[in-house]
């Protein structure tokens, strides 16, 4: 069994968002600097931990030395090494030399490309230890951090200056030096519990060495604690603690040991919308909110996670006064805000800049109402509702308060409409018009929310698109993959079916005037082009790409809902017995007759059999299908398809050659499968489908 | 402890640990980063430690001497110690110490914050200061300055002498603080933030502003003898040499030029795009003055790097 190793670099205090980015990066090195120096075994754990002032890195597993190493190493042309008599030329000698060893121990090896010299070396592993004195500097070299920065005299540059490190291999160390800190076994504590610095006896000791010195170097062990005492705090205050992921990350990565100090507010300030009063706490003091239940209502207090807690008093005692003028500020901005209605906001959103090529915010909300109005009435959603709403959506971003609170855009919009006695609908969809926000977002669940909702995102991609601002790789700046997404998932999981085709064509007229957009059919195509990407990247994991794409193929670009509709019907029928004979025939069926030409059918032509039945059949069920594809019942249609011409389909494919010498008859049985294809394919495009479906899982939604 | 006997604290601190003790400077800043004791001297490799209380203007967050905890102009203790050394956070903590605050018993956090001057070309990275929740300084490694690097790296501490007074003498109110025995903070100040928060939303000339901002502008340049042509990769250049570029008053007119477009932008009178470019002038005006004043110092050959040689 080997030793453990451990490498410790003590930091002043280093932002929270560092820890974890630069802790991914030294495991990541570690890793490859490790296999590269062959110090790895099967056993091999390499695992980080860290705080604000330190990063850590425990090997275990290492091998005790690098194994031995017999290479080849090949040189020149054997013809320009030796002359023709086997005299060694000047390369010969050189190679040889270079390599430390005799003319006489070269080796000929032949090769496709001809005759090299070539050596054998021997190369002995070196012990662990002086290996790891070699990488250890580059290892720190690589770790990397968002930003990084030099310090005093120095040139290197690091998350933060360096103060110590610690770099042990069982109870040896492995001495190097790095940014001007030579490495050693002195480690220190806390900065204020256990300010001395100490020496470490051995690597194993580590962890429990910090924790006698009031430091918690394991994430998952910090948070754990960190968490007891916040649930602890919260039910001893009554309530139940607002969980807050974010949050909990932020706090646990300011903190070498985590202690919970309680403080407490004014009842007063419960006045405030409860989203302002949380946003205050979290984002300016980093403070968790405390509910009298989950969901409850607020309780006029706040947990603290601190680094020390030896006078708690005395630090709720400042933290009560500094939570207790900020929430003054907020209640200072809300009065402030509501000395007049929302709508006189509107004209300062006339200087306020959407896109320097796309108009200010005011032209936007003239066209957001436009919009709104053409979906409204298209839809079964109230139109004077949505128009309002629409007018009204912006209005909040020039309140005090959403300048002081960016995220509580569309929140305090309703708080205020709600206040002014405007139509709930109306104050709802002010705030929803901005969901989701995100994949993990729900969407707007109100008819005027989702018509603005959707009003606008069109708009922004509209414009976007229309200059040119298209995304590219990774780079997206105005999120508009995120618009798309958002205008998707509200048309199928949300109150109001989108037509995309005229809703494109409604946003890009509603431009006139404002902007100068590129040609209507360039953003029409490149928009219709973006949306069958973002589809098919959404519901690719739910139906299989291949049922995507089939129906995508088949589908106008306009309604979303009759897309949906179509990629249900298709992945129900893909789940039926019958469907993987139906695939392969539909299938020969369009590729045999990709390139010929359709018309009328010829009865007399008709081979008597399977042919004749074929047709019969078909004739039959023709127009039922057709009719069904046209009333969007695609399920109906593909019912018929496979009861009335799966089997018949088969038989004619097992009994009948279509390619005949005789022009007429083929031309003729091309037509009859042409057209079955044609219509098949106005539901789906059967030729793109996979013969084996994904099946859908009923659990996995959309 | 009244406000004065704070200033009174830092001042003897510093200076038992080798600062130099200067004043604040004689014109209108935005903070102590302006004063030329911070801006110049953290350029170049000379050694530099320093100390000096700024009052410093930030024309759009007055509040017309009604808000208990928002000033046009307040009060930063400037600290600058170049090269950084190794133990600054210490010195730090032990500063609070001397304002009687044991920071074992407080909850003391270094919180990330990255500092920009975007007019002055300036930026570094460090932290906020939290005593129990409360932002009481800023901490910055200086990395670059009027566009050029820092090397060695200044470590810059501001004190918000006003925040930690308002801690020490436990008021809510800033206008509540005693400055000194007998006179209050609102004494001094109540009236000055009522009368520049008029001034400064209300009734400044915002033709005059703009007036000035452009004929500083050009005083700038022609102090430096500051070319309209660029070099090489947009290098400046100057029709003066060195010694002879007036550094000092150019510099003095940057400062002017960047006062007038706060005062401006708190009037409302630029607009977003407009903001850019003014800002985009200044930090022109501002590398202009770095460069000469660092090429001033090599033609002198850095006289205090001599001076450190000869005390060590």
């Amino acid at each position: 069994m080997s030793s453990e190793f451990l490498l410790e670099i003590g930091t002043e205090e280093l932002p929270s968002s560092f820890v974890t980015h630069a802790l991914r990066s030294m495991h990541a090195s570690a890793v490859e600097l490790v296999g590269q120096a062959r110090l790895g075994t099967d056993s091999l754990e390499v695992h980080t931990m860290g705080t604000p002032r330190r990063l850590a890195l425990r090997l275990r597993g290492l091998a005790p030395s690098q194994p031995d190493r017999d290479e080849t190493i090949a040189g020149p042309p054997w013809s320009a090494a030796f002359d023709a008599d086997g005299a060694p030329k000047k390369a010969a000698s050189g190679f040889a030399k270079k390599h430390g060893v005799a003319v006489e121990d070269l080796q000929k090896q032949t090769t496709d490309k001809g005759d090299y010299v070539s050596v054998q070396v021997h190369e002995a592993g070196r012990a662990t230890r002086e290996v790891l004195a070699d990488i250890l500097p580059q290892l720190c070299q690589r770790i990397t951090f968002p930003r990084s920065m030099r310090w005093g005299p120095g040139e290197i540059a690091f998350g933060r200056p360096i103060h110590w490190i610690v770099s042990l291999l069982g109870s040896d160390v492995i001495g190097f030096e790095f940014a001007g800190v030579q490495a050693g076994r002195a480690t220190r504590g806390h900065r204020f519990l256990a300010p001395e610095s100490f020496d470490l006896d051995a690597a194993d000791y580590y962890e429990a060495a910090l924790e006698g010195a009031h430091v918690l170097v394991d994430l998952d062990r910090r948070k754990a604690r960190m968490m007891e005492g916040l649930l602890a705090s919260a039910e001893s205050l009554g309530g139940v603690l607002e969980r807050d992921a974010f949050l909990a990350d932020e706090c646990l990565s300011l903190v070498e040991e985590p202690f919970t100090v309680p403080g407490s507010f004014d009842e007063s300030f419960l006045e405030l919308p409860d989203a302002v009063v949380v946003s205050v706490m979290r984002d300016h003091q980093r403070y968790f909110a405390v509910r009298e239940s989950e969901g409850g209502a607020l309780v006029p207090a706040y947990l603290n996670v601190v680094n020390t807690a030896e006078d708690p008093q005395t630090i709720a005692k400042g933290n009560d006064r500094v939570l207790r003028a900020r929430l003054a500020d907020a209640r200072f901005f809300v009065e402030e805000d509501r000395k007049a209605p929302l709508a006189d906001r509107l004209e300062k959103l006339e200087s306020v800049v959407f896109q320097s090529k796309l108009g200010t915010m005011g032209a936007k909300v003239r066209r957001l109402q436009a919009n709104a109005r053409a979906l409204a009435e298209r839809s079964e959603a109230d139109r004077d509702a949505c128009v309002e709403a629409a007018r009204l959506c912006k209005a909040d971003l020039e309140t005090l308060i959403v300048y002081e609170f960016p995220e509580l855009q569309g929140e305090m919009g309703r708080w205020y409409a709600l206040r002014e006695g405007i139509d709930p609908a109306v104050a709802d969809a002010i705030r929803d018009h901005y969901r989701p926000q995100g994949a993990d977002d729900v969407v707007p669940d109100q008819r005027v929310g989702a018509v603005v909702a959707v009003a606008d995102r069109i708009d922004t991609l509209v414009g976007c698109f229309g200059i040119g601002l298209i995304p590219t790789g990774s780079a997206d700046p105005f999120a508009l993959r995120r618009a798309a997404l958002g205008i998707i998932r509200i048309a199928l999981e949300g109150p109001v079916d989108v037509d995309l085709r005229q809703l494109i064509d409604q946003a890009y007229g509603a431009y006139a005037g404002d902007a100068k957009l590129a040609p209507a059919d360039d953003v029409r195509a490149s928009l219709d082009d973006f949306f069958r990407g973002r589809i098919r990247a959404m519901l690719k994991d739910s139906y299989g790409g291949d049922v995507v794409d089939a129906c995508l193929g088949a589908w106008d670009g306009s309604s979303l809902r009759d897309l949906q509709t179509r990629i249900e019907a298709v992945s129900e029928l893909g789940s039926a017995p019958e469907f993987e004979a139906l695939a392969v025939a539909f299938k020969r069926a369009f590729n045999i007759t990709k390139e010929s030409a359709r018309g009328p059918i010829d009865q007399a032509l008709l081979e008597a059999g399977a042919e004749s039945a074929l047709a019969e059949r078909f004739g039959t069920v023709r127009d039922q299908i057709r009719e069904a594809t046209g009333q969007r019942r695609y399920a109906d249609a593909l019912r018929l398809v496979a009861k009335e011409l799966g089997a018949p389909i088969d038989r004619f494919f097992d009994e009948v050659f279509v390619m005949v010498d005789d022009a007429r008859v083929r031309e003729n049985r091309l037509r009859l499968l042409g057209e079955i294809a044609d219509t098949v394919n106005g539901i789906a495009h059967f030729h793109q489908l996979g013969t084996k479906l994904q099946r859908r899982d009923p659990s996995v939604s959309a | 402890m009244t406000f004065q006997e704070l200033i009174l604290a830092l001042e003897r601190f510093w200076a038992e640990h080798g600062c130099l003790i200067v004043q604040p400077y004689n014109s209108e800043v935005g903070g102590g980063t302006f004063n030329p004791h911070t801006f110049m001297r953290t350029i170049g490799p000379e050694p530099w430690n320093v100390a000096y209380v700024e009052p410093s203007r930030r024309p759009t967050d007055g509040r017309y001497g009604e808000n208990p905890n928002r000033l046009q102009q307040f009060h930063q203790y400037q600290v600058i110690l170049k090269p950084s050394p190794l133990d600054i956070q210490e010195l730090y903590l032990e500063s609070l110490r001397a304002l009687g605050t044991d920071p074992s018993h407080h909850d003391i956090r270094f919180i990330e914050d990255d500092w920009e001057s975007p007019t002055l070309g300036a930026w570094g990275l460090g932290w906020q200061v939290w005593l129990d929740g409360l932002e009481i300084s800023q901490f910055t490694y200086f990395q670059q300055c009027g566009g050029i690097d820092c090397k060695p790296v200044s470590g810059e501490l501001t004190y918000g002498l006003e925040r930690i007074a308002m801690y020490l003498q436990d008021v809510d109110d800033v206008y509540e603080l005693k400055w000194a025995p007998g006179i209050r903070y609102g004494e001094l100040y109540k009236r000055a933030e009522w009368e520049w928060s008029t001034y400064n939303f209300e009734q400044a000339d915002t033709d005059l502003q703009k007036k000035l901002f452009e004929e500083y502008e050009k005083q700038v340049a022609a102090l430096l003898g500051l070319s309209d042509k660029k070099g090489k990769g947009g290098a400046l250049r100057f029709d003066r040499e060195p010694l002879e570029r007036l550094v000092l008053p150019a510099y003095d007119a940057v400062i002017k030029c960047s006062h007038y477009f706060n005062v401006l932008d708190a009037r409302g009178a630029i607009s977003v795009t407009e903001r850019q470019l003014y800002i985009g002038r200044v930090r022109l005006l501002a590398r202009a003055a770095a460069e000469s004043w660092y090429a001033q110092r090599e033609a002198l050959g850095f006289p205090l790097l001599d001076t450190a040689a000869a005390a060590q």
